[in-house]
């Protein structure tokens, strides 16, 4: 048990500069008694005191004169703003394309509104629990000024009962009613079975200040981790990103093109998967892979049905024909659609009309031009390269001529498909439907240059154009030497591939 | 001093002219504390407790093989596979998360309903719910696959995978609960230790147990203000624990009831769940407390009438369950739904009708047994009965999980479910997991809310000597 020292000085240090005196620590032996002078003490005035009990003592708290707590409106507001975070998150998660620098990610569900309250409900209640749960745990700790572990009372052996079964009360000597001369006797008379002076011992060695910095430094070296994992794995990356997990980006798995693997086990002998070696297998014989069962042939080919039968089938299944584009190799020329197709994919309207011009704009009009004379950028710049003997460029064709002009749609189609000369095949670039919105669009741009229709001898309105096109055969030399560095230039760059 | 009333008094018959004391033994403030601490500060815990640890740490270390083996091979090693995606995973994680609630219900609404004897049992109680709902995460946590993007749970945000949970799915709506109720349940638990952590601290005869406690316990003084601030917090805590804990088993009964599977697609699943829940959680509570109170000595802490009371609960929750098994059919039959009425029958009389029974006779008939008050009286009774309602509990999981998947609306996928040895071993040993954590928290922490059971204890007015 420590000594009750006596020290009849006022608020200055009782025992020099070493300790300064906190105040007296009273003990009593129920609830009641501490109750009861806990209501003394405030009789006679003295306000700075505090009761310490193993259990929350009834009746107290008047006695003492503390005031109710705002723990619950910190709560309230804390809820509430979990309220309109939950909220926010979910909208601006599920129901916007973007959160500041972040794509969202908007769900539609059975077409169902991106935002549905009832659905919301059980996140946004969870949350607000959470959030108040923990307003009112560390809200309490701060109210309480906890954690505390420096505390002069706990340097007093008499002070560890207060958890056990002892009733303390302690009067502050900052208390302007505090009487050092009185005190003693009056808690005596209020019923205290033993008195102690607390004093705060200011010897105490504090933190060394560097503690404090190499503390700081630490938590912020462990947030390295997390940052780097978060940067590597958050954020998208030209080079491959850090590999902490494989995951799935090595799988047991053959590619086009490559050899069927070796499944021999144990020491057999080289055994491929397959017997053709190729790890990549065509289509099995009498089926048709979904989206490609082409029973139109017309449509897919541009030959009229008959012909088109027939052609098809020598391509075997879910190919269609491909028109041999050699001069030396002259077939029977294959009895091409005249008039356009008409299905629930096609059909001859202003909107096909829009649609075939787009697509034209995009992959025709490079070469032909956008009036389709065969005097696109490409066909201008490789011209002027001709011209300057750096490149052996054929001209692409005016769809004006009058050997186009003739055409029937279906073999258009077809040189869309296949390419024809030294025009390339688009029949994996363009759609069939869009193949043929281009050839409608072509056959407008075609007639865009007839002037007037005449009878022809056999009775029949045929279009007259007045104005042939003169097809663009040479580069205007003019042009080439106007701009000669830029070519140059332009020649210099890419002629290092 | 305060005293509580002899021994030899029975505190399970209402006298309508006095209350019936809530502890007994005769034990004044100091003597609850030795009563209670005197777990932690012997030197050596009882023989059972090292043999219960020795057997759970087995289990624990099978559970954690089996968990690697399962994280390098994948979850085929499991016996889920087409149409049971849900296998005994997510039977074993609504299984625990039933058991977890428990110790909030008690702790919360026996709190707001100033039930007071709930002081004596509210700590163990908690403590069961933590280590619960730790079982229980684990298996969702395990059943996503690849573990290692668990994070994915969470709405991070990520420029690259420009991806976020999809907050309209029960799925995500579970992982909000149970994250709520874990992290609320721990601050709940944590925050009424704290009193009794400071005592620890102060009693500590050793350098490390009373810097170890000091930490703990944050300073704690026991000042009337901070008891103030404190009582207010716990209510608050309280009051925001109790709607939780109705809203956890309700969203994982959404997990089913969402969905459009015969047999899950039903309103009656939320209070039926919270229901199950309850009277799962009572039966883990008895079951661990009746050998905790023989083991530690807390005959007079945990008293009788404790045990008693929460047989009654066990009886009315088991009656609600047994209500709801019958409704469910009642249900089925007046919906008109051919699938629905056929997964019901098949429930019943179909291939898992074992699974069945065992689980109506497990939580309907067996409870009843506790209507004989010399059953609710007798520990070793109540104890079997317990060990029964949650095999039953079990099997009611396992009923809903598997039997409505194994026969979902294509017959060409119907089939027979059968686990693997890895699902059986994983769910034996999360019970060494619950367990080693439970006697973990018998060894080292306060076992009995000391400082709420002297609050309740019979005040004798001032001034009046010991007479004992």
């Amino acid at each position: 048990m420590t000594q009750s020292t006596s020290h009849n000085s006022h608020s200055a240090p009782a025992t020099g500069p070493t300790s300064r005196l906190v105040g007296i620590l009273a003990e009593f032996s129920t609830p009641d008694q501490l109750v009861d002078a806990c209501d003394q003490a405030r009789q006679a005035g003295i306000r700075r005191m505090d009761a310490y009990s193993p259990f929350p003592v009834h009746g107290i708290d008047p006695a003492i004169g503390i005031t109710r707590t705002r723990l619950p409106f910190l709560v309230l507001a804390v809820g509430l703003s979990g309220l309109f975070v939950a909220m926010g998150l979910q909208y601006a998660v599920n129901a916007t394309d973007s959160i500041g620098p972040f794509p969202g990610y908007p769900f539609l569900i059975s077409g169902k509104p991106l935002f549905s309250l009832p659905a919301n409900i059980p996140v946004t209640f969870e949350v607000i629990v959470l959030s108040s749960a923990f307003a009112t745990f560390l809200g309490s700790l701060a109210l309480n000024g906890l954690p505390k572990f420096a505390n002069p009372l706990h340097r007093i052996p008499r002070f560890r009962k207060a958890t056990n079964n002892g009733f303390f009360l302690m009067i502050e000597a900052e208390d302007p009613n505090y009487n050092p001369r009185t005190i003693r006797n009056q808690l005596e008379q209020w019923g205290a079975q033993s008195l102690e002076e607390v004093h705060l011992d200011l010897t105490d060695h504090k933190l060394p200040s560097f503690v404090r910095m190499v503390f700081v430094l630490l938590l912020a070296v462990c947030t390295l981790p997390p940052a780097i994992l978060y940067r590597s794995l958050g954020e998208s990356n030209t080079v491959p990103r850090l590999h902490f997990n494989p995951d799935m980006d090595w799988q047991y798995k053959s590619q086009a093109q490559q050899v069927a693997p070796n499944i021999a086990v144990g020491d057999e002998e080289e055994r491929p998967m397959f017997r053709d070696l190729r790890a990549m297998r065509g289509e099995v014989a009498g089926t048709v892979i979904r989206g490609q069962l082409r029973e139109d042939r017309s449509f897919y080919t541009g030959i009229a049905s008959d012909a088109a039968g027939q052609a098809a089938n020598a391509g075997g299944p879910g190919h269609y024909v491909s028109t041999p584009n050699t001069q030396d190799e002259t077939p029977a020329e294959p009895n091409w659609l005249t008039q356009f197709p008409s299905n629930e994919k096609f059909a001859v309207d202003e909107q096909t009309m829009r649609r075939g011009k787009q697509r034209f704009d995009i992959y025709c009009a490079v070469c032909h031009g956008t009036t389709g004379e065969g005097n696109g950028m490409v066909n201008q710049r490789a011209l002027t390269l001709n011209a300057l003997g750096r490149a052996s460029w054929v001209n692409a064709k005016s769809l004006h001529d009058y050997t186009v002009v003739d055409q029937p749609v279906g073999r258009i189609y077809d040189t869309i498909t296949n390419g024809r000369g030294s025009m390339g095949p688009y029949r994996s670039q363009i759609t069939p439907e869009d193949r043929w919105a281009i050839v409608l669009y072509v056959k407008a741009l075609q007639d865009s240059l007839v002037d007037a229709v005449a009878e022809d001898e056999e009775g029949n309105w045929v279009p007259v154009r007045t104005t042939p096109p003169a097809p663009v055969t040479e580069a205007d030399p003019t042009a080439a030497d106007a701009t000669p560095t830029e070519a140059e230039t332009t020649e210099d760059s890419g002629g290092q591939n | 001093m305060a005293t509580t009333i002899d021994e030899v008094y029975n505190n399970t018959w209402d006298d309508p002219r006095e209350r019936s004391p809530l502890i007994t033994g005769g034990l004044d403030y100091g003597q609850v504390t030795t009563t209670v601490t005197a777990i932690a500060e012997s030197p050596a815990p009882p023989r059972a407790w090292y043999v219960l640890m020795a057997i759970s740490l087995c289990l624990v270390g099978m559970l954690g093989t089996l968990l690697l083996h399962l994280i390098l091979s994948g979850v085929g090693v499991w016996g889920n596979n087409n149409p049971t995606f849900w296998g005994w995973p997510i039977v074993n994680f609504v299984f625990w998360v039933g058991i977890g609630h428990a110790g909030t219900l008690i702790s919360a609404i026996l709190f707001l309903f100033r039930q007071n004897w709930r002081t004596s049992i509210n700590r163990a109680a908690e403590a069961m719910t933590i280590f619960a709902v730790v079982c229980a995460g684990l298996f969702p946590g395990v059943h996503i696959g690849r573990v290692w993007v668990a994070y994915w749970l969470f709405p991070i945000p990520t420029e690259h995978l420009a991806m976020w949970p999809n907050f309209r799915s029960p799925l995500l709506w579970d992982v909000f609960a149970v994250g709520t109720y874990a992290t609320v349940s721990t601050l709940f638990w944590y925050m009424g230790m704290l009193p009794d952590l400071a005592t620890f601290r102060d009693r500590a005869t050793n350098k490390w147990k009373r810097m170890i406690y000091g930490i703990l316990s944050l300073g704690w003084t026991g000042s009337a203000r901070a008891w103030h601030r404190y009582e207010m917090a716990y209510t608050i805590l309280a009051a925001l624990a109790t709607p939780l804990v109705l809203s956890v088993h309700t969203i994982v009964s959404f997990d089913f009831a969402v969905s459009q599977v015969p047999g899950w697609h039903t309103t009656i699943f939320p209070p039926y769940f919270v229901a199950g829940a309850i009277f799962s959680g009572f039966a883990m509570v008895i079951t661990l407390l009746v050998p905790a109170r023989a083991l530690f000595n807390l005959q007079h802490l945990i008293t009788m009438r404790h045990l008693e009371n929460m047989c009654k609960i066990i009886v009315a929750t088991g009656l609600m369950v047994g209500f709801a098994y019958t409704i469910e059919f009642f249900v089925a039959w007046y919906s008109g739904v051919k699938t629905e009425t056929q997964t019901f029958v098949m429930r019943a009389f179909g291939p898992y009708w074992w699974a069945y029974w065992t689980m109506f006779t497990c939580n309907v008939f067996i409870p009843q047994l506790f209507w004989f008050k010399k059953v609710r009286t007798t520990p070793w009774a109540m104890v079997i009965i317990c060990i029964f309602v949650n095999i039953g509990m079990w099997f009611e999981r396992f009923v809903i999980t598997v039997t409505s998947l194994c026969r979902d609306f294509l017959p060409s996928s119907w089939w027979y479910f059968r686990p693997t040895y890895v699902d059986i071993g994983m769910f034996i040993g999360s019970f060494g997991l619950f367990m080693t954590l439970f006697l973990l928290f018998c060894r080292f922490l306060p076992v009995v809310a000391m400082a709420e059971v002297k609050s309740i204890m019979p005040h004798e007015h001032d001034h009046e000597e010991d007479h004992h």
